[in-house]
């Protein structure tokens, strides 16, 4: 068995397990403008980033966005996904890939056309113009709203299809015996349907969340240049600032707080519905 | 240097991790152009490649990438044996950066004979000029009636709300108002108030130049400080724009070309470098993108030198960048446009 | 507990039909099983009067109550699910409390109640354990509980022993049965099982292609079925078909005179219980000679496959004492059978539509 896993051991450790070994270590060197950094041993990045108000507030977008990003996305999807779980086999199929579509088309892509639609003179302006009901566009794009509308549309199908697979696992007399003995569909739904999706529905919210959190194309066509997100502002300083070590440090920020909040969030959960 | 070999070896397989993988590499003459897309990608294609480089045999490929990621990669690479790049097409801060660390090879008449006919104010070390322009201030001629004439007039409080950048060109337009303000080239502290000045009057940042010239077209904003080639275009475009050569002394923009030391097809792409220099291709590309020749032999129409060109006077108050000022506050200047400006 | 009462009960699915005018009336602590082969439409049934599915035509009466519009959380059914439907995640008590949580009753009463529901079904000491930690038979015991405690005014049993092994099957369905019967549940079940079916309803309702067959007790339909497809699916029957030429006398199609009961003249099918022929070794002697084509020795009982010469029969007799002359029979042999003629009941060729007794 182990002779079978250890190409894809392989392949993790030196794809990713090494450059974040790298990643850490620049974290701890010093920047030069002359000579880009300085090797040293000193968490001054990180205390310098911790301690900077600005990036105190990206970060604080950062996570106002995934969170809102994870719970809106969570309301929209469950419904659907309760659907999609709950169909005849024959649609089931079609709605499934359907679902998936979106996830054919990149990020940056689908930004793009994002832009074209809420654009200054987008489909929706031009349109608004054309009725009369505005004389001038409506300011759609950037703005932390069309951040959070077009991650969404981004995470909408990995949340769909996780809880759709988890409520699929729940069988329907299990439904049918609550509404048997009494319970309303609401209560059902409180009851039977939540408690036993739950394990999913952490795993779709993280996997969700941790997606939200490393938002870059989405806050930065839609975001527009005022708003900043933390994966931006990290490969801002790598490519623009050619502040490696102020980045790395950036990262592993970004690393631990997503982290810190999956482990959290994880953990909360888990115990409140833990018997 | 006081960096290690193994870090930045290290740091280059982390970055390259993130970026785009090398482009496949033909045995034989052939070289890898690290190179914009778009209308100069295609320029190249057109006018180098295929009518000077392929009869000399020589295969060109393009790794299309934005000016920062191409950097960065040229750094995290250079302690590589084999980059992946053999021409780096850059612009001119980072042509002075890269040279400074010590990325590119040295650059001579005899491997570039081309490199004779370069206007002598272009010529450097480490990399070929290929084409220039000016930062100029573009504005449309329907709305701001009295047509500006310095940098400085983008701070007319009249013009509130009016005032839009392109936030890829922060560095420049941070130069621009520096100037407008009555800075040196080697010190923005003036340049920074004014644009915190300007912050309060509703000024508007743009995510790209694309997205700048949308706003212009539909008169979101009326003045801007712009390549004065891209004014060009944008006018060809039917954009309502017009250029005004700051009486300040405009501010050069001067896109290059250099070899990383750890290309392994030299060779080409020195020959590469000095096609770069032929006439013809570039009064091409000032024909399409309306950017001026750096080589004396090229001869541009009347017509098109009289919209892209600047006169004497304006040449010779030129106003070039402190490149190792810009080098020094590189995160100091980006803090101060993201931190600051845009905040 | 009350009544329950389908009238012209019908579901169509597209162009299908699941469930065909439907008509059945369950008296007050009767047990009433829906019996058929899978798709005959007797769960649809089933899940109509529970409230799971919408009928496209027809009314369910609960009590003398329409409930045909009612939701199925209102309409105060306690049914028993094939799979149980345990809810995975709430203990034994939870599950057998929930439909007393969802009538508002209180939590000392709620106790009480469950505690003697779970007592009903000899499972009070598991209170605390989860589903997944019982076996089957005590899952079974668990959903009975939960469906009775709310005291439904019709109880619903789905495929209740099929998830059961054999020798639990029979047990927990005469338990069921006495519980029915003791508490008085109005009851209907569904099974695809005749011995179930036979063993714990008072009447059985066989339907087929989502029609009722038949309705009767037991016997009713075992004695006395009114289609070729009851006699076949309650019971084994032998099947001729052919015509009545005279009062008494069934022509088969191969040619045969067999003795039939009372029918009238003309075309039918021709029913004999294998255990109704009565036989007898050697040619010569009274009753329809033939010659034994096979016979499987089963313990208590035989099996005969006669061959008539113009048909086939099969005989089913205890197994004869070893000094009888039958027990030396061979294939090959012949044999006499014999029946009283009012055991060969004439059926008519095409199975009726509706209620017939």
């Amino acid at each position: 068995m182990a002779a079978f896993v250890l190409p894809a051991v392989l392949v993790v450790a030196a794809l990713l397990v090494g450059p974040m070994l790298l990643l850490a270590r620049i974290s701890l060197n010093r920047y030069s403008a002359t000579d880009l950094m300085v090797e040293a041993l000193s968490p001054q990045n990180y205390l310098a980033a911790v301690a900077d108000p600005y990036y105190r507030g990206v970060m604080g977008t950062t996570l106002a966005v995934a969170l809102l990003c994870t719970g809106l996305t969570l309301a929209l999807g469950f419904p659907a996904a309760y659907r999609l779980a709950r169909m005849e086999s024959r649609w089931k199929s079609l709605v499934t890939v359907m679902t998936l579509i979106p996830l054919l088309v990149g990020n940056v892509v689908r930004a793009a056309g994002w832009m074209g639609l809420i654009g200054n003179d987008g489909l929706i302006n031009a349109g608004l113009q054309a009725t009369g009901l505005v004389s001038g566009p409506v300011r759609l794009i950037y703005t932390p709203g069309a951040v959070v509308v077009g991650t969404m549309a981004v995470v909408l199908p990995y949340m769909i299809l996780t809880l759709a697979s988890v409520i699929e696992s729940i069988p329907r007399s299990l439904e049918e015996a609550a509404a048997n003995l009494g319970a309303p569909a609401l209560t059902v739904f409180r009851r039977v349907v939540w408690p036993l999706a739950l394990p999913g529905t952490v795993a779709g919210c993280v996997l969700v969340f941790i997606l939200c959190m490393n938002t870059y194309a989405t806050a930065v066509l839609l975001g527009g240049p005022q708003f900043k997100m933390m994966a931006p502002a990290v490969y801002d300083q790598f490519s623009k600032g050619m502040n490696w070590p102020f980045g790395a440090a950036l990262a592993f920020i970004l690393l631990g707080a997503t982290l810190a909040l999956t482990v959290l969030g994880t953990a909360l959960l888990g115990r409140r519905y833990a018997r | 240097m006081t960096l290690s070999r193994r870090t930045i070896v290290a740091g280059g397989a982390a970055l390259a991790l993130s970026g785009r993988g090398l482009p496949a590499r033909a045995e034989g003459a052939s070289v890898v152009v690290g190179t914009w897309g778009g209308d100069y990608g295609a320029l190249l294609q057109q006018n180098i490649d295929q009518p000077l480089l392929k009869p000399q045999g020589i295969e060109v490929s393009q790794d299309v990438a934005n000016n920062d990621p191409r950097r960065t990669k040229l750094i995290a690479e250079r302690a590589s044996r084999r980059g992946s790049m053999d021409v780096a097409c850059i612009n001119d801060i980072d042509s002075y950066i890269l040279g400074q660390l010590g990325v590119l090879e040295p650059v001579q008449e005899s491997a570039v004979p081309r490199l004779s006919e370069v206007l002598p104010i272009f010529r450097k070390p480490g990399t070929i000029p290929h084409i220039y322009s000016a930062m100029v201030v573009l504005y449309n001629p329907a709305k701001v009636t009295t047509p500006p004439t310095r940098y400085a007039d983008l701070f007319d409080s009249k013009y509130k709300g009016r005032v839009g950048y392109s936030d890829i060109l922060y560095s420049y337009n941070l130069a621009g108002a520096n100037l407008a303000a009555g800075g040196p080239m080697g010190d923005f502290a003036k340049g920074k108030t004014a644009l915190l000045d300007l912050k309060q009057r509703d000024v508007k940042v743009y995510p790209s130049n694309e997205a700048l010239a949308a706003a212009l077209k539909s008169e979101e904003v009326w003045l801007t400080t712009m390549w004065l080639a891209r004014g060009f275009m944008w006018k060809s475009a039917g954009i309502p724009v017009e250029a005004a050569i700051p009486e300040e002394g405009a501010i050069p923009i001067l896109f290059e070309a250099g070899i990383p030391k750890n290309s392994r097809a030299k060779d080409a792409a020195f020959k590469y470098l000095s096609a770069m220099l032929d006439p013809a291709a570039q009064v091409a590309f000032a024909a399409k993108m309306g950017y001026l020749p750096t080589v004396r032999d090229a001869r541009l129409p009347p017509d098109l030198a009289r919209q892209i060109s600047l006169t004497e006077a304006q040449a010779a108050r030129l106003n070039p960048l402190d490149y190792a000022y810009m080098q020094a506050q590189q995160g100091a200047n980006l803090d101060f446009w993201n931190k600051e400006f845009k905040a | 507990m009350g009544t329950l009462v389908l009238e012209g009960l019908s579901k169509r699915y597209g162009a299908a039909t699941a469930v065909d005018r439907v008509d059945l009336a369950v008296a007050e602590g009767e047990l009433v099983a829906l019996l058929g082969p899978s798709g005959c439409g007797k769960t649809t049934t089933l899940r109509a009067v529970a409230g799971f599915v919408e009928p496209s035509a027809g009314r369910v009466l609960i009590g003398g109550r329409d409930v045909t519009r009612l939701p199925a959380h209102a309409r105060d059914t306690g049914m028993v699910f094939q799979s149980y439907a345990l809810f995975p995640h709430m203990s034994v008590a939870g599950n057998v409390g929930f439909g007393l949580e969802m009538r508002r009753v209180g939590r000392a009463e709620r106790d009480a109640r469950i505690r003697e529901a779970l007592r009903l079904v000899r499972l009070d000491h598991l209170a605390d354990r989860l589903p997944r930690q019982l076996s089957g038979g005590q899952q079974q015991r668990v959903a009975l509980a939960r469906a009775l405690v709310v005291g439904p005014a019709v109880f619903l049993l789905d495929e209740p022993l099929s998830n059961l092994d054999a020798k639990l099957r029979q047990e927990v369905g005469l338990e069921i049965r006495a519980l029915q019967k003791r508490l008085g549940l109005t009851t209907l079940m569904v099974t695809h099982d005749q011995d179930e079916a036979l063993a714990m309803a008072d009447r059985l309702v066989v339907m087929e292609h989502g029609r009722v067959l038949q309705v009767g007790s037991a016997e009713d339909l075992y004695e006395r079925p009114a289609s070729p497809f009851v006699a076949g699916f309650v019971g084994r029957c032998n099947l001729l078909p052919g015509r009545v030429e005279a009062p008494g006398l069934f022509r088969t199609e191969g040619g045969g005179a067999l003795p039939c009961g009372p029918a009238p003249a003309g075309p039918g099918i021709l029913a004999l219980r294998p255990e109704r022929i009565a036989l007898a070794a050697g040619p010569d002697g009274p009753g329809v000679p033939a010659r034994l084509s096979a016979l499987t020795y089963l313990g208590a009982l035989t099996e005969y496959h006669l061959d008539l010469g113009t048909g086939a029969l099969v005989a089913v007799a205890p197994t004869p004492p070893p000094e009888d002359p039958r027990r030396r029979l061979r294939p090959g042999d012949p044999v006499r059978a014999e029946w009283t003629p009012a055991s060969a009941r004439v059926l008519p060729p095409e199975a009726p539509t509706g209620e017939s007794r």
